[in-house]
């Protein structure tokens, strides 16, 4: 898998001040790939997440389509194709829904109207609220709006921290038919932190369940779907 | 009638002043969340360095445009040097830290300029013959000059704020510096040019200001106050609040010193806080202010 992965990481360990949370952890996200990373509460999802965007400081080797980025400041790792679905959205709510998207253009060179009206047609509810505050708009509407807004910069990996918080489940299934779509359509990778299984292993290619930081099972969806263990701490399911 | 419209003709030009200086302390505000306190006298300094461009010969209008600059890069040093390393670890620290670079550039004024008031030329007709006639009042064009340089500095920043990528990005910052720095804005670089501009703006209105008050050391004090009530009064994220707010508290006080015989020019300040206090009584935001609500 190694040589043909997108985003290969090793040994990543990252946290906050003398905080360590996530203690070496390896995986990979190969071209065309939707990678989950199951996880519950506290196991390092979002500093995952964080570390890799550049957003906090990190220990490990990342390499992304075979460069070094291990090092890198966000907007190099923006530049260089990763862009991310921040957790809780990150919106910028007192902005407009267009605004909103052409912040999310912003290291792009040239006219992004193109890419705007692109994104417009795959959410028509955006393009009926683009001069609304994104503040205004429902949780359903602002998830979309985040992705199309780290879709902007043409990533080829997109990287989503747990989108299905605080959504109902009918729209968190339209969420991930989305996310699905960008991998069948778009040609993307994604790799996704979630704790909701069931949603996120339905269209995960390969999934890793990450607990207090460690990585500490791995497999395909379809394998971690029927993991007895899995169903019980994820799914609620008591055999 | 016609000392009604002079009147408030030289009331929106002090507070078209007031308006200059609130501005500049939204702009920080918005992006940085402090109140700077070192914003009149960044001006001070500015007015004077006009003085001494101006003395060596350079036209008024050039000389106000390169002490702008100066005041861009002596501000947004403050923002490099003093803010970001202190807001790290305390945030809190960070008024302080500013009320020290207030007092820091108010001696540096005196030490390079010293303490006696001196002349600053105008960059409108100053002479005793030049006025206009509006509405049948005499009006100085240095004031209607002022209240035009508001407006441009208005269409401005209304074009770099709406029109420009910059723009974009002062506001995305001004609202979610995390998700900023996820969609590739150098938020620092951000924070660095708002505080430039702010200092700026302050020296531009000191500039504006000097000719009239006459400049020296103490010359940015009270108008600073009246400029921080303004940019409370309208609500310290807003510009337009800025803007409004100044221009009020011009007027008010051009007409409470010549209407109100009894309280006088004396009596402005605690006035200006008797206002300020009510409307934050009706509306803690201030006029313009968005009330902020989390959700949770």
């Amino acid at each position: 898998m190694s040589s043909g992965s997108l985003l290969h990481v090793s040994g990543l360990s990252a946290g906050y001040g003398p905080i360590e949370v996530l203690h070496q952890i390896d995986f990979t996200v190969g071209e065309g790939e939707i990678v989950v990373i199951l996880g519950a509460n506290g196991a390092g999802k979002t500093t995952t997440m964080r570390a890799l965007s550049g957003m906090i400081g990190r220990q490990g080797t990342v390499e992304y389509a075979g460069n070094d980025i291990s090092g890198a400041k966000p907007d190099a790792i923006l530049r260089a194709g990763i862009s991310q679905v921040p957790q809780g959205r990150g919106t910028f709510t007192d902005l407009t829904v267009d605004d909103n998207l052409r912040a999310g253009g912003y290291t792009v060179k040239g006219s992004i109207d193109d890419d705007l009206e692109r994104w417009y047609a795959q959410f028509p509810r955006l393009s009926e609220r683009r001069d609304q505050k994104a503040g205004s708009l429902s949780g359903g509407e602002q998830q979309m709006l985040a992705v199309a807004r780290a879709m902007m910069p043409k990533p080829k990996l997109l990287l989503c921290d747990e989108p299905s918080l605080g959504l109902a489940p009918l729209i968190t299934q339209e969420l991930f038919k989305v996310l699905g779509s960008l991998r069948d359509e778009h040609g993307m990778s994604l790799l996704i932190v979630e704790q909701n299984a069931g949603m996120s292993l339905a269209i995960a290619d390969r999934a890793y369940v990450l607990e207090t930081g460690n990585v500490v099972a791995t497999g395909t969806g379809a394998e971690l779907l029927a993991d007895d263990t899995i169903k019980e701490a994820y799914l609620g399911v008591v055999n | 009638m016609s000392l009604f419209i002079e009147r408030m003709v030289n009331g929106l030009a002090d507070g078209s002043i007031y308006a200059l200086l609130a501005l500049a302390l939204v702009v920080v505000f918005r992006s940085t969340g402090q109140l700077n306190f070192a914003q009149g006298e960044i001006g001070t300094f500015g007015a004077f360095v006009v003085s001494t461009l101006t003395l060596s010969g350079l036209p008024v209008w050039l000389s106000i445009l390169l002490a702008m600059g100066v005041g861009f890069v002596v501000s947004a040093g403050v923002e490099r040097v003093v803010v970001r390393p202190i807001e790290h670890r305390n945030p809190g620290a960070v008024i302080v830290a500013l009320i020290g670079v207030f007092l820091a550039v108010n001696q540096l004024v005196s030490m390079i300029w010293g303490i006696d008031a001196r002349p600053l030329p105008s960059i409108f007709p100053d002479e005793a013959d030049s006025f206009v006639t509006v509405f049948g009042a005499p009006v100085r064009i240095a004031r209607l000059g002022t209240i035009g340089v508001l407006i441009v500095v208005l269409v401005l920043l209304w074009l770099l704020f709406t029109k420009t990528k910059l723009g974009l990005a002062m506001r995305a910052v001004a609202n979610n510096q995390d998700s900023s720095n996820l969609v590739g804005i150098r938020v620092g670089t951000v924070l660095l040019f708002g505080w430039g501009l702010a200092g700026a703006i302050g020296v531009l209105a000191a500039a504006l200001l000097a000719p009239s008050a006459g400049l020296s050391g103490t010359l940015m004090l009270g108008p600073f106050l009246l400029a921080s009530v303004a940019a409370v009064l309208g609500g310290l994220d807003s510009p337009i609040g800025a803007v409004v707010g100044g221009l009020l508290i011009g007027v008010t006080e051009a007409f409470i010193v010549g209407y109100v015989d009894f309280l006088g020019a004396d009596m402005l300040f605690p006035v200006m806080l008797v206002i300020l206090l009510a409307v934050l009584l009706l509306r803690p935001s201030g006029l313009f202010g968005s009330e902020r609500v989390e959700r949770v």
